[in-house]
């Protein structure tokens, strides 16, 4: 049988040719793709596979829960710092503490900047080189490129001549014949849009963004030590502010206050006036590229994040909204429950792990970890040489997350979606201003670039709510309120013998939940369900394959040998495997 | 070495006084206990700090005084063992008893026995013997040379960090460090090591004092004198 | 074969001054701590030089070491990759995937036979047969060993490849293991951290580049020019330190006036880094700086050796079994002390209980 109708409503045929794309590079982690094409080179069956396990779930059983935040920030040092948060939020929450005020903008500040940084690093290093053609960019003309720019945008740097000394270094490293990151790609394919001049304005800012990326995330240094991986504390932040007093000058103090509005400043002037006009300008060359929809017109998924005033949860009190949305149906916006054990189960009948009953999910406080290695009968290969997976059996390192029995898709475009269809302003307005601009309806939003797009404006969103978060923090701050940390229950002895928690977090891609168990002041079970499990998840007993899977099917491949078109699909999701797995 | 006097005298009546610890080893005994004093106390209080002290960090030298003291206290220590080692050689039979236990010897092994019954309650007399007896030569072993032995590399391998990479205490020191699984391993290691010399001198001084007490020959004075001393004149 | 150009072609053709070059190249001298004869011996070889091969491979890991690199201030790692070394093989950053990636690294090992760096991020699992770490449908410990075997030296990025790190950490369940015990065959430079510094990673590969030698290593193999001095030994908080001046809990008076983190498990007394001098993202700040002590990220096995807000912490005794060894110490020493009043309770018992039968035999 060749043909079927997954759960989930997606026309599945495995007949045509099958083509594998692993490794896929310009992600997080190992993740490979196998498709099925048809004799018009259109994708009709996907089967998305987790190449790495790790065990975090495992490590953690029998640590101290204070600790646990180092250990599950090592989870990802891309999306950096959003595991620690939903660690000691879930410790928090298992135990009764209560953050201070300074604590919860510290946190917001962070994550904001995260988001920043997160998805301006994956537009211009991670996915623009899928619709950017390097090679074109030494064709272009540096005077008509630099009229393009300025004709979109008011950034400074976009005279000719820096234009064309930008085309001349990228000369003369592929005249060197050493093409490094750029070699062996797919320049010249017809799946390239873009005229010469818009490739040499995106290859530039691919230069500047890589180069002022590490600007955005000092934030994290000021208040969090460093970054990569800054440092966090159960019961508030670790960081002292001290404005006024006697060693100030070791403290949070009025000159690093200082540094983070400046970068504030800096990093919102860099997504408008580079990101956004890049993003509009590609997108305008690819409006007829509608493809990778998938689970996006159907089910999304947001926990929620950024509350406002410290240490509640209420869908009025988040900057981004929570909800879920089924089947499409904009009108209605389910409330999210993490802790219910019937809505957030995850199953493992098609992943590498083992349950006692592998026909039912399990709620994460009560998640099994339990790896096991097997590959189905239909496979090709061997064990240690794989060619082809049985996506019928078991096939992927990632479990299959699903809420009240449904594949969601979470990330930015879930995020937008649900705040779109709440008619938050801040959500609606700019999403509706971009739309109008390359004349596309709502509907274009359940696309690959529509993800594409969401995350941009959702980086404009971060950057700009940063400000006003940094106020909140400093208007409170002159209130005379400098505290950072409870620390009120932080002696294990205070805790009662058992205990458990969920922390949540919208990550930057997506959903992101934590739930610890803990006993006689151990951590007695550890579960994570991480935004690209939702998105990049095997199929489930009932047939639902995930967000990847589905967002594949249906496109047309130029060709085969070349997998560009699921480059670009894929990387428009910004996979984190490391993160997926764990 | 356990005294032929103690194995072959059960026909020797009235032993007289013996000269048993020369000075060099009443003074090294004395400096040695004086400077493990001094080492558990700084270390105990580098490893758990006392309450902060206010004012300006210029205006105190709390921690730097406790480590300051440890480290003079390391040399004596350090030093005054190796003389201790070396009289070992020069010095009387006694003074060898410290480094070598007679394992190879079946009478030594009768005496521990006894040794360990009579401390257990269950023989009543002790044997008479001028040096140590067996089962005091064991810990005194164990105790004074294999962990004082132990304390010296880790503390001088810890005391190789600050001098710096290259230094002579690392040269001669620092390999402890990578063997023991780390710097931070090695530190617990040293403090673990501490709290077992702790052990020693609890049980040692009881002993000490027990045995001037209880048992038939001199004991404190011998330390403090150099001179064996009987109670009595039976076997 | 196209010319291969030199480091420092490229940046006369970006329009960069020999005056700026040559200044570049002090400022690198000085920024691995050297002189300025040093800074000659820099142009000299970046002068001469064709760019030289990376191959960036990924095993079990988070890409935060990627991460890292690319923050680094000086030398940019925009600079870095396009111009100081040929990044020939990265998958968190190359255009290629699937089977026009893993051409790559034949290419590469077909042209530059000895000739390349193989950088490592992350570490094989060796349980399950490797496939806890899959890449093209086959564990990733082939392909390391495969491009270990043509490599002209290693670098362990991070303390993943360096010791194994959170995965490896207790039970380690997919036997995640470090480079060095895997490739034996060649030499290994390790630039451990949790992440790495960006400029330590820069730098260290800018002085195999430029010198054409491995750095001078320690005996834990880190390069001595950045890992031989402990963050303790060159904290701006020590003399709090060693007044005795402390952080009690998170938060306090001490906590805002900057004092020493020690009491709330510092790991700096025992951590070999660059973050007390060098400091993170351009000299800003470092953990310590921020008010978190150091968690000790670049030490073997850190994970494992118990609170990171203790001082004193437990280690593992004989094994994989975990104790606090300092309180078995502890509690050695208070049994010795309870023993011992119990036996000389016995002993008086015995003692008066010997003289009572003498009495009752002068009867
Ligand atoms: C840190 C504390 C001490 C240490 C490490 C220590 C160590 C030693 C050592 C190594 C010896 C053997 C000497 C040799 O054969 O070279 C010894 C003998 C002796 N020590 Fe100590 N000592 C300590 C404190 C004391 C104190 C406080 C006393 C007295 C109350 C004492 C009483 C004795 C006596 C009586 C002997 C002779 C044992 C015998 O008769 O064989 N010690 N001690
Ligand atoms: C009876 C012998 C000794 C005892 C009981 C002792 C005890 C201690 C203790 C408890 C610590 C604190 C460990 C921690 O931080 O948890 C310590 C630290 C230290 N000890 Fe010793 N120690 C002894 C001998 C030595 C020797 C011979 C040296 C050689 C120089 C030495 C050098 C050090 C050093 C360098 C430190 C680390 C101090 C710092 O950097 O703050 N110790 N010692
Ligand atoms: N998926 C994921 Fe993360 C994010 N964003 C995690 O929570 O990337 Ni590494
Ligand atoms: S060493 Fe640490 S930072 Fe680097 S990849 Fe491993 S876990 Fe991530
Ligand atoms: S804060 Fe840490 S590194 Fe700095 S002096 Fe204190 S213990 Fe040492
Ligand atoms: S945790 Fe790591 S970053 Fe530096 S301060 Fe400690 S070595
Ligand atoms: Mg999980």
């Amino acid at each position: 049988m060749t043909k079927t109708v997954t759960a989930n409503g997606f026309a599945l045929d495995t007949s045509g040719q099958r083509v594998v794309v692993d490794p896929i590079c310009r992600i997080e982690g190992h993740l490979r793709i196998e498709v099925n094409v048809d004799e018009d080179n259109v994708i009709r069956n996907a089967v998305s596979t987790g190449n790495m396990w790790r065990g975090l779930e495992v490590i953690l059983e029998g640590r101290d829960p204070r600790d646990a935040w180092a250990f599950v920030e090592r989870i990802c040092g891309v999306c950096t710092g959003v595991h620690a948060l939903a660690s000691v939020r879930s410790v928090e929450d298992a135990l009764g503490i209560q953050i201070p005020t300074n604590a919860n903008h510290i946190r917001n500040l962070m994550m904001l900047n995260q988001y920043v940084h997160d998805h301006l690093v994956h537009f211009y290093h991670l996915h623009a080189l899928d619709w950017v053609d390097v090679v074109s960019a030494l064709s272009a003309n540096p005077r008509q490129t630099s009229a393009l720019a300025q004709s979109i945008s008011n950034w400074p740097k976009s005279s000719p001549g820096y234009f064309r000394d930008v085309q001349n270094k990228l000369k003369r490293f592929v005249e060197s014949g050493q093409l490094g990151p750029f070699a062996n790609a797919y320049w010249g394919s017809p799946a390239y849009k873009l005229p010469p001049e818009a490739n040499l304005m995106a290859v530039t800012h691919y230069l500047e963004a890589l180069d002022f990326q590490k600007e955005i995330c000092k934030v994290h240094t000021i208040f969090g030590g460093r970054n990569p991986h800054p440092n966090w504390l159960v019961g508030g932040m670790p960081c002292s502010i001290n404005v006024n007093d006697t060693g100030a000058v070791g403290a949070v103090n009025m000159a690093w206050l200082n540094l983070v509005s400046d970068i504030i400043d800096r990093s919102i002037e860099f997504i408008d006036q580079v990101y956004i006009p890049d993003l509009k300008a590609i997108a305008s060359f690819y409006k007829e590229w509608g493809y990778g929809g998938g689970l996006s017109g159907k089910n999304v998924l947001s926990y929620g994040e950024f509350p406002m005033a410290a240490n509640d949860w209420s869908n009025d009190n988040l900057m981004m909204p929570s909800g879920a949305i089924l089947d499409g149906n904009l009108s209605q916006i389910y409330e999210v429950d993490t802790r219910d054990p019937d809505q957030v189960q995850e199953f493992v009948a098609h992943s590498w792990y083992s349950y006692d009953d592998e026909s039912r999910g399990l709620h994460p406080w009560d998640g099994v970890t339990d790896p096991n290695f097997k590959l189905g009968p239909n496979a090709k290969g061997t064990k240690t040489n794989i060619e082809a997976l049985d996506e019928d059996a078991k096939y992927s390192w990632l479990k299959a997350p699903r809420w009240k029995g449904n594949a969601m898709e979470v990330g930015p475009l879930a995020r937008y979606i649900i705040g779109y269809a709440m008619g938050r302003d801040d959500i609606k307005g700019p999403t509706d201003d971009l739309l109008g601009a390359l004349g596309l309806p709502v509907s274009a939003l359940f696309s690959t670039l529509g993800r594409t797009a969401a995350r941009g404006l959702e980086a404009s969103w971060a950057a700009h709510k940063q400000r006003e978060v940094f106020d909140a923090m400093m208007a409170n701050i002159k209130a005379g309120d400098t505290a950072t940390a409870n620390m009120d229950l932080w002696e294990p002895a205070s805790w009662s013998a058992q205990a458990k928690g969920v922390g949540m977090a919208e990550a930057p891609r997506g959903a992101l939940g934590h739930w610890i168990k803990i006993k006689d002041t151990k951590i007695e079970n550890y579960q994570a369900i991480v935004p690209s499990t939702w998105n990049a998840s095997p199929r489930d007993p009932a047939g639902n394959i995930g967000a990847y899977e589905a967002a594949l099917l249906g496109t047309p491949m130029a060709d085969p040998t070349q997998p560009l078109e699921i480059l670009r699909t894929i990387h428009s999701f910004d996979p984190c495997l490391a993160c997926a797995s764990h | 070495m356990t005294n032929k006097a103690a194995v072959e005298g059960h026909s020797l009546a009235n032993i007289q006084p013996t000269y048993v610890f020369e000075a060099p080893v009443r003074i090294w005994h004395w400096l040695h206990a004086l400077s493990i004093f001094v080492l558990c106390v700084t270390g105990y209080f580098i490893a758990y700090p006392l309450p902060s002290v206010g004012g300006e960090a210029s205006n105190h030298f709390l921690m730097g005084t406790f480590r300051w003291l440890h480290f003079v206290a390391a040399y004596v220590f350090t030093i005054g063992f190796l003389v201790r080692i070396y009289w070992a050689f020069v010095g009387n039979r006694y003074a060898r008893e410290l480094f070598v236990l007679p394992i190879h010897k079946a009478e030594w092994w009768k005496d521990l026995i006894h040794e360990v019954k009579y401390y257990g309650f269950m023989t009543r007399k002790s044997h008479k013997i001028l040096g140590h007896n067996p089962l005091a030569q064991s810990a005194m072993f164990f105790f004074n040379v294999i962990l004082t032995l132990f304390l010296i590399v880790t503390g001088f391998a810890l005391y190789a960090e600050g001098l710096g990479q290259g230094s002579w205490a690392d040269k001669m020191f620092g390999w402890a460090i990578p063997l023991l699984g780390g710097s931070l391993n090695t530190k617990m290691w040293h403090l673990t090591a501490m709290w077992l010399m702790l052990v020693f001198v609890v049980i040692h001084i009881y002993m000490a004092i027990r045995a001037d007490i209880m048992s038939r020959e001199s004991s404190i004075s011998t330390i403090i004198g150099g001179w064996r001393m009987y109670k009595d004149d039976l076997p | 074969m196209a010319h291969r150009e030199t480091f420092y072609e490229v940046m006369r053709q970006h329009g960069i001054t020999r005056r700026s070059f040559l200044k570049f190249c002090s400022l690198t001298a000085a920024g691995l701590g050297m002189g300025p004869e040093f800074a000659m011996k820099i142009a000299h070889a970046l002068e001469t030089k064709p760019r030289t091969p990376v191959i960036w491979l990924h095993g079990l890991e988070c890409t935060c070491c990627t991460e890292s690199f690319i923050r680094s201030g000086h030398p940019l790692a925009s600079d870095v990759i396009l111009s100081m070394i040929s990044l020939d093989y990265d998958d968190t950053l190359m255009a290629a995937a699937g089977h026009q990636a893993e051409e790559l690294l034949e290419q590469t090992i077909e042209k530059y036979d000895g000739n390349y760096i193989l950088a490592v991020e992350g570490n094989p699992p060796l349980n399950e047969d490797g496939m806890y770490c899959i890449q093209g449908g086959q564990p990733f410990v082939e392909k390391l060993r495969h491009m270990a075997d043509h490599c002209k030296a290693i670098i362990a990025w991070g303390s993943c490849a360096s010791w194994g790190c959170v995965q490896a950490a207790r039970p380690n369940p997919t036997r995640a293991t470090p480079v060095h015990k895997v490739i034996r065959n060649k030499p290994i430079v390790k630039v451990p951290g949790c992440p790495p510094i960006a400029e330590v990673m820069t730098g260290v590969i800018t002085y195999m580049i430029a010198f054409d030698a491995l750095p001078e290593l320690d005996r834990q193999g880190r390069p001595k020019m950045f890992y031989s001095q402990r963050l303790h030994d060159k904290c701006y908080r020590r003399p709090h330190f060693d007044a005795g001046q402390f952080v009690e809990r998170f938060d306090d008076e001490g906590a805002r006036k900057g004092y020493c983190l020690y009491k709330v498990g510092c790991k700096g007394p025992t951590t070999y880094n660059a973050c007390s001098t060098l400091e993170w993202n351009d000299g800003l700040s470092w953990p310590v700086k921020s008010g978190h002590g150091c968690l000790g990220c670049a030490e073997d096995d850190f994970w494992d050796k118990g609170s990171f807000y203790s001082a004193v912490t437990n280690m593992k005794v004989m094994g994989s079994a975990e104790a606090d060894a300092d309180k078995v110490g502890k509690v050695l020493a208070g049994a010795a002390a309870i023993g011992v009043a119990a036996h000389a309770a016995a002993s008086v018992v015995s003692h008066m209980s010997d003289k009572s039968r003498k009495e009752v035999r002068h009867d």
